[in-house]
């Protein structure tokens, strides 16, 4: 983890697989995920126009195809913002849409049982 | 300097008999037309010009439709401003696409397509000719793409902007396969606005002429959504499609708007690779006649400049048309000059190496 000072979000058996938490650290809004057991954290801003991005809807979306063809997959990895939609992929907070936007995010850990998150 | 829209009229319709196939030769010779002897069959838009639609200084000195003297043409266009290249798109031939009988429509495209090469492109150097088809009957389409669009005198594949539905629509793949095959734009001239088409404002039929053609641009602006939205170029990377006539400073609205909801909802369209306004920019070209005219004239360009129609406009004159533009009156920026009036077209219609092949005598 870097430098930033690392702050307890929740013990990890309290943030079990699918599930989020907002929490404010320093002042800022943050959301922490949890993804088939790996944990990521978000500003809940979004880059777009500054939404609660972290309180928009997980689910997948449809993967890349060619042809006028659909293939629904990353369940549980997308998540789109609360106010326009926009997606991101809440490991990488990278937007689906444009490459060039990519959502705030921040150093995960777990230690002694407890999810940490560096600020 | 190139022009992309002049209207090379004939001046009976009836010259399109030699060069018809005999079953419809006789629908021509015997069969009902809409303005009587030497008119055209196709179903006329319900917005009819009260001065007509020509302008009245292009009648021929020996009488005659506007644009169906070649000699006039060149005095009042092609030699009056240095024109080096004009692409003709025909006067009435884009208005098959209204009639409900798609094996007529197409028959008339033929003939149309046969007589311009036969009658107009020898005339001058300068010509290069537009392939007309019918959109209502794609496969027909792409069979006559696929006739006649390897002729080096042809520029592009020429539609109406109206039609029964925008042409990303995948019932229009023959057509797009078709000009991937012979390597030419597909283009769309503003017209079709009757018989068999929808309706071209989304709110029901405006009332007037003026009204209705101020509004030219709203199927241009379905048409552009609809080829971007539907993947028509990650199908077809080498595709082009120009829009003629509709206008351009809806354009950056439009992209701008494109880009937004794209953003949101992406996953509607996962062929898509980029965002709207970067294919938009590769693959879509727009004439700029009729150019707008807004009350300060450098007021057009920079919202045009955010999204980069510098690559994007071609200029175009209209001629013989009543809203003409003078070459004279389209002042894009300095820096844009020589891309709208000349490069971006030269590149298109890759002038060029088509020059070269006129030369071969092919």
């Amino acid at each position: 983890m870097g430098g930033e000072p690392r702050h307890v979000v929740c013990a990890a058996a309290d943030l079990r697989p699918g599930e989020r938490r907002i929490v404010r650290v320093r002042g800022r809004s943050i959301g922490v995920f949890n993804v088939d057991g790996h944990y990521y954290a978000l500003q809940n801003g979004c880059p777009h126009r500054g939404g609660p991005l972290c309180e928009g809807r997980v689910g997948g979306t449809t993967l890349p195809t060619r042809d006028q063809a659909f293939a629904y997959g990353q369940d549980g990895r997308i998540l789109r913002c609360a106010w326009h939609g926009w997606e991101f992929d809440i490991a990488t907070g990278r937007a689906l849409a444009d490459p060039a936007v990519s959502a705030r995010t921040y150093p995960v850990a777990v230690e002694d049982g407890n999810i940490l998150i560096s600020v | 300097m190139i022009d992309c829209d002049v209207h090379n009229a004939w001046r009976s319709a009836d010259e399109l008999l030699p060069y018809l196939e005999p079953t419809f030769r006789e629908y021509l010779e015997r069969g009902e037309l809409p303005g009587g002897r030497g008119s055209f069959p196709h179903a006329h838009r319900p917005w009819l010009h009260p001065e007509d639609f020509k302008r009245v200084d292009a009648v021929p000195p020996d009488g005659g439709a506007a644009g169906s003297d070649h000699a006039f043409m060149c005095e009042q266009l092609l030699d009056r401003y240095g024109i080096d290249v004009a692409i003709l798109t025909g006067e009435e031939a884009i208005e098959v696409s209204t009639l409900a009988n798609p094996h007529y429509a197409q028959a008339l495209a033929r003939a149309h397509n046969d007589w311009m090469v036969a009658e107009w492109l020898p005339l001058d150097r300068r010509l290069r000719g537009s392939l007309v088809v019918a959109p209502q009957d794609p496969r027909g389409a792409a069979d006559e793409i696929r006739r006649l669009g390897g002729h080096a005198g042809i520029a592009q594949v020429l539609v109406s902007t109206g039609a029964q539905r925008p042409y990303g629509d995948p019932f229009y793949d023959p057509i797009w396969e078709a000009c991937a095959e012979v390597g030419l734009p597909l283009a769309a001239h503003l017209g079709g606005q009757g018989g068999v088409n929808a309706n071209p404002t989304g709110c029901g039929p405006p009332t007037f002429f003026w009204e209705t053609h101020a509004l030219l641009c709203e199927t241009g602006m379905g048409h552009v959504a609809s080829t971007i939205a539907q993947g028509v170029f990650e199908r077809w990377p080498g595709a082009r499609f120009v829009l003629i006539e509709c206008g351009v400073a809806w354009l950056p609205a439009l992209l701008w708007r494109l880009d937004a909801d794209y953003r949101a909802l992406r996953k509607e369209t996962p062929w898509l690779k980029r965002l709207p306004s970067e294919y938009a920019r590769d693959h879509i070209r727009l004439s700029t006649q009729p150019l707008e005219q807004p009350r300060r004239r450098e007021a057009l360009w920079p919202a045009l400049e955010d999204i980069g129609a510098q690559d994007m406009l071609m200029f175009a004159s209209d001629y013989p048309h009543w809203d003409f533009d003078e070459p004279r009156a389209v002042r894009p920026p300095a820096a844009w000059r020589d891309a709208v009036m000349d490069g971006n077209a030269r590149a298109l219609y890759r002038l060029g190496a088509r020059e070269e092949a006129m030369a071969d005598g092919r």
